[in-house]
């Protein structure tokens, strides 16, 4: 078949193209691929230094580079209330040696063109082949004699909690720290957070105790790739590390097999099982004022690196979110819905405890729909079996990767490297693409039922409260959102005990001087109070209006059309609504008997509220007394008041719906002036949706018309 | 160059290159290493190129053009790359926009019929642009307005550049997009996304004659576009100092100062690159060393140039250390880029940072989707691909009197912008 251009090809032809050309192209076809190349998974070595350290070299010259990675190998460490400790010992390990100081130290690294990164379990260093040698010599140093320089050591410790103090507004990593926290539990290793409090107890003894206790020879791997021979390697290794023994540990182990540290203390293993979580809970950290929300669905999964599932599970991510563009949350979420940039899903098998993690970044309006489609997505996986089309694809996209990693040599590094600490079986990674060829949909179904827990999952969202937090409650089990801090532990208002003899009654006392003082409030008579709001693009205006003794009538209309109206008229009650009129009666007639009152501060004992003052909390920068407020009809509220101008800025109310258990955010703002009296002229309420209300009209001590609060049979 | 790179070891990419009478530039690289392949296709297009009013455009077409094409469905372009084994993405900038796959290098064919396609007759239709437009506004918020310090660079932008389409972001914005008909969008197309005005990469384990005729097949009855235009605006020297206080949802304050540097490619943009470097390349960097470890005013600290095609822009950017005041900390920047203008670099600080260009470079080189790029890049800014291999001599040849001559003329604080970066807290 030609092109579907003819007239272009044509002309090109006739102007440019040989004609020969032409014949052979069909653009409506795909092209068939070739015979598949041969994949080659390179070799490594293995050898042993005579203190037990295991060398591997990968041998590869297309570069004149070569790198060294040093490894020690051992079990996660509770860190506890240092936590936060092995990190610095990265840092510190490239801080100074015994025989460098730290400019020095830099200042020869940067001399050599070289990278050189510590971590808690090693480092790594690469340089140009010509300087090599020179950079061994420092690898040595710093592995074996890092100086943990006191002076460093307080630098690196300041860097580090200033750098924490940049989490609570960036929610990225935020999502990260407290997703940890939430799949693990901070009980264990992976689920621990630095603080800036943790890291204010870490002392330069913690760094020395852990690295002497765990950097040692027998744990050690030495690891070269690159322009360098096998026997060049064996020599550098023998020559700098053949006569390490690792520091001498002080060490004492209990009854329970515990081991203790010197200037470290305990370092359990702790319960390194992955512990279920309870059914499914949505958790929330506020980050006000967000423009997107950042979502993650996790729970711990029981996968090590050498389960013969693993590689099924890689298929069955690839397919849900694991980095290609056909996966089915990046389909679904962003080419479907346009609801966020990308969407992705990782299942991390690890030795100790394995993790499954989905989520995306997404605009606040479909926060909620966003998680529903992820957990769509991941029940699918479970409940119907993949199409041939997508496992193809997957299967497909992972021999390929396979391949592609293969051009850095590193990777036969990390193969060798893993092999001996994963216990892998010798051909693991030259079976690889046959083992992946047998990967069917119903192997990825069983796995998928094994391993995927979506009515355990956590769902964090770290976002703007206000905007979209009640709108997740339905999706949790127990109806309710839980609320953390950035640091992944359970939300608490800033809190301080109220000042000595004040009370709820000072705190009523005083808004009631604030806003006119009683002896004006007790003068009002009749009172009208106007608001509108814009909802869905109509305006609706809300009415409330009051007379003595208790007469009250509420109206909520969209210009002719009335959606709700309230009349009480001093002992009966009567609602109007979308679906007819109706009396009030028992709760409803109380409810309307109390909303009578214009000014409940001044009447909570009339109306059996018991109010009690619980602390001086801060809301959006400013102190205020919160009250909590018992209704003895039942239910309960809880009001802030601004420490300063003792005017109310907030009432928070729990709301039973339909849905769940809603929290009901009122905030009271702009107050001014009418008849000698503050009222606020602007009122945000958020009800899973925020409304913005604006005062139209308040009248006080004008005449209003009796027949509003007549109540016909 | 013989004296100045004696050792170096760095490996020569080796390359071959021809035109296709469509003004399709071609460029093969072979390199069995590995059985994989990367196509790519670089057009001379980025948001310099883009209308006051149509910002945003070139970022734009990045999504728009996996959207298929006459003979690919919608969907189905990044599906046949996925389904092959391979990887595709792209990325745009102020001066090109870059495409690429790396497949297993039997599915070179595949690769060629994909980017030719998307050459010759790609899907842009109004379905394509309501679509990839809410993503657009996704990856807006997640990259710029949800992150802390997201919105630095376009701030800094706005107060550097007044008459340069440098001047906007290249994600640009979303009332431009929105405004922007089917037939804007067509036009910008059929202008820029043609083959006069693109290269065409194939490196990786491909025979030289066998990629040479597929590339022929597919690229040649490809029509020649329209002369390109270039814009003509030339960006007026800064003649002062701009300082601005700008609020953000961060909590550590951050100081960013800007100067007008040459373009990429020319002399002077090399020993403003090396000044950038001798200020914080590596822990022993001046920067580094001073502002972050001896005065601990710094929790990072970062001096680098924008290589733009026209004259771009050096940009020093620190985080304080909690506690630290934004102007100490400029304070201490400042002083540290005035004793590279009082000052000649000593000659052993200079062989450091060609030691470490020398390292760069080699390890540019590591991958074919690395090559790849660095040989459309020559091509299309250095004025000749073997430039991907003599490059480094720009950056070997520059002397210390270079460095503190272009530090002169180029870090005068009496022209440049300077921006704190403020907690919303501290917003009165």
């Amino acid at each position: 078949m030609l092109s579907r251009f003819p007239q272009a090809c044509s002309l090109a032809s006739a102007l440019l193209i040989p004609t020969l050309m032409l014949a052979q192209i069909d653009r409506t076809k795909a092209p068939a691929p070739g015979p598949p190349p041969n994949v080659r998974v390179a070799d490594s070595k293995l050898g042993v230094l005579p203190n037990g350290m295991k060398v591997i070299t990968v041998e590869n010259h297309k570069l004149p580079v070569v790198s060294v990675q040093v490894r020690f190998d051992h079990p996660p460490i509770l860190q506890g209330t240092i936590a936060g400790y092995q990190d610095l010992v990265g840092e510190l390990l490239t801080a100074g040696t015994a025989r460098r100081s730290k400019e020095q130290l830099d200042e020869e690294v940067d001399r050599l063109g070289a990278q050189l990164n510590g971590a808690s379990d090693g480092l790594f260093a690469s340089c140009l082949k010509k300087n090599f040698k020179d950079l061994m010599r420092l690898v040595f140093e710093v592995t074996t004699a890092p100086a943990f320089n006191a002076a460093e050591f307080e630098k690196a410790r300041t860097r580090y909690a200033s750098g924490l103090k940049m989490r609570p507004e960036d929610p990225d990593q935020i999502a990260e720290a407290v997703s940890r926290a939430l799949t693990y539990s901070k009980k264990h290793p992976y689920g621990e957070v630095a603080t800036e409090a943790t890291v204010a107890k870490i002392t330069r003894a913690n760094l020395v105790a852990y690295y002497e206790r765990f950097f040692q020879p027998k744990q050690g791997y030495i690891v070269f790739v690159g322009d360098i021979t096998e026997k060049e390697a064996m020599d550098a290794a023998k020559e700098w590390f053949g006569a390490w023994n690792g520091a001498t540990v002080e060490s004492t182990t209990d009854a329970n097999g515990v081991e203790s540290v010197k200037n470290l203390g305990p370092v359990a293993q702790a319960d390194i099982q992955p512990t279920a979580n309870g059914p499914r809970q949505v958790s929330f950290v506020d980050r006000p004022g967000s423009a997107q929300s950042v979502i993650r669905v996790v729970f711990p999964v029981d996968l090590k690196p050498k389960d013969p599932d693993a590689l099924t599970a890689q298929v069955l991510n690839t397919m849900l979110g694991g980095g290609v563009f056909n996966a089915r949350l990046m389909q679904n979420l962003r080419e479907k819905n346009a609801f966020t940039y990308g969407a992705y899903s990782s299942i991390e098998p690890d030795r100790w405890c394995g993790s499954f993690s989905a989520g995306c970044s997404v605009r606040n309006a479909v926060t909620d729909s966003a998680v529903t489609e992820v957990m769509t997505e991941i029940e699918r996986m479970r409940d119907e079996p993949v199409t041939e089309e997508e496992l193809t694809l997957a299967k497909n996209f992972m021999a390929g990767s396979f391949a592609r990693s293969l051009e850095d040599p590193r990777t036969i590094a990390r193969f060798a490297l893993n092999t001996q600490l994963y216990g892998l079986s010798p051909v693991h990674y030259a079976t690889y693409l046959q083992r992946l060829d047998t990967v069917s949909a119903k192997s990825v179904q069983a796995v998928a039922k094994r391993l995927l827990k979506p009515d355990n999952a956590t769902i964090l969202v770290v976002g703007d409260k206000a905007e979209v937090a009640n709108k997740l409650v339905p999706l949790s089990a127990n109806k309710t959102v839980t609320y953390y801090d950035a640091n992944g532990d359970l939300y608490r208002e800033s809190f301080e005990m109220p000042p000595a003899g004040m009370t709820a009654q000072t705190v009523l006392d005083n808004y009631v001087k604030a806003i006119g003082g009683a002896d004006k409030l007790a003068k009002v008579k009749t009172l009208t109070k106007m608001y509108e709001a814009e909802m869905g693009g109509m305006t609706v205006e809300l009415s409330e209006q009051y007379a003595a003794p208790r007469k009250y009538a509420m109206s909520m209309a969209s210009g002719p059309m009335v959606m709700q109206k309230i009349v009480y008229d001093g002992t009966r009650g009567k609602k109007t609504g979308m679906d007819g009129e109706d009396d009030l009666v028992d709760l409803e007639l109380e409810d309307a008997k109390q909303s009578a009152v214009p000014f409940p501060e001044i009447a909570y004992p009339e109306l059996d509220y018991g109010a009690f003052l619980n602390g001086v909390v801060e809301l959006n920068g400013r102190k205020c007394n919160r009250l909590m407020v018992k209704k003895a009809a039942g239910g309960a509220f809880t009001e802030y008041y601004d420490a300063e101008s003792g005017l109310k800025v907030r009432r928070t109310e729990m709301q039973a719906g339909e849905q769940g258990n809603m929290q009901v955010t009122t905030d009271f703002k702009d107050y001014k002036e009418v008849g000698g009296i503050l009222f606020p002229h602007t009122i945000e309420q958020n009800v899973g949706v925020q409304m913005h209300f604006t005062a139209k009209t308040i009248e006080v001590n004008k005449t209003i018309d009796a027949s509003v609060f007549a109540i016909t049979d | 160059m013989a004296v100045l790179t004696a050792g170096a070891q760095t490996r020569e990419i080796v390359f071959s290159e021809f035109d296709l009478p469509n003004g399709l530039h071609v460029i093969l690289h072979e390199d069995h290493g590995t059985p994989i392949v990367a196509v790519s296709v670089m057009y001379h297009v980025g948001s310099k190129d883009e209308a006051n009013d149509r910002r945003g455009f070139a970022h734009f077409f990045e999504h728009l053009l996996f959207e298929g094409s006459d003979n690919i469905a919608r969907g189905e372009f990044s599906k046949y790359v996925e389904k092959a084994g391979g990887v595709l993405n792209a990325n745009t900038n102020g001066d090109r926009t870059y495409y690429y796959e790396v497949l297993p290098s039997n599915q070179l064919e595949l690769g060629l019929w994909l980017e030719s396609e998307r050459m010759l007759h790609a899907r842009v239709d109004q379905v394509g642009v309501d679509t990839q437009r809410e993503v657009v506004k996704e990856e807006r918020r997640q990259r710029y307005e949800n992150q802390p310090y997201g919105g630095l660079l376009p701030e800094v932008l706005k107060r550097a550049y007044t008459e340069h389409p440098y001047q906007w972001p290249t994600i640009g914005y979303m009332e431009d997009l929105n405004a922007a008909s089917e037939a804007d969008y067509k036009k910008f197309y059929k202008t820029f996304y043609v083959p006069n005005n693109a290269v065409l990469v194939v490196a990786g384990d491909i025979t030289k004659a066998k990629a040479e005729e597929l590339v022929k097949k597919y690229f040649g009855d490809i029509p020649k576009g329209g002369a390109i235009p270039r814009t003509k605006v030339v960006e007026p020297e800064m003649t002062k100092e701009t300082r601005d206080v700008v609020h953000d949802k961060i909590q550590l304050p951050a100081v960013v100062q800007a100067y007008r540097i040459p373009a990429y490619g020319t002399k002077d943009f090399y020993a403003v690159d090396m000044l950038n470097r001798l200020l914080s390349n590596g822990n022993s960097s001046r920067l580094n060393k001073r502002v972050k470890d001896e005065e601990q005013k710094a929790v990072y600290v970062g001096s680098f140039s924008l290589p733009f095609e026209h004259p771009g822009l050096a940009i020093a950017f620190a985080i304080a250390n909690a506690g630290v005041e934004p102007d100490s900390l400029e304070k201490a920047m400042d002083d540290v880029v005035a004793e590279v203008r009082d000052k000649e670099v000593p000659a052993a600080e200079l062989e450091k940072l060609k030691v470490g260009i020398e390292t760069e470079f080699v390890n540019a080189n590591a991958r074919v989707a690395g090559i790849a790029e660095n040989l459309a890049s020559a091509y299309t800014f250095l004025g000749s691909t073997k430039k991907v291999n003599s490059e480094i001599d720009n950056y070997l040849s520059v002397t210390a009197a270079d460095m503190q001559r272009v530090a002169k003329q180029y870090f005068d604080p009496k022209k440049r912008v300077v921006l704190h970066y403020l907690p919303m807290a501290s917003k009165q």
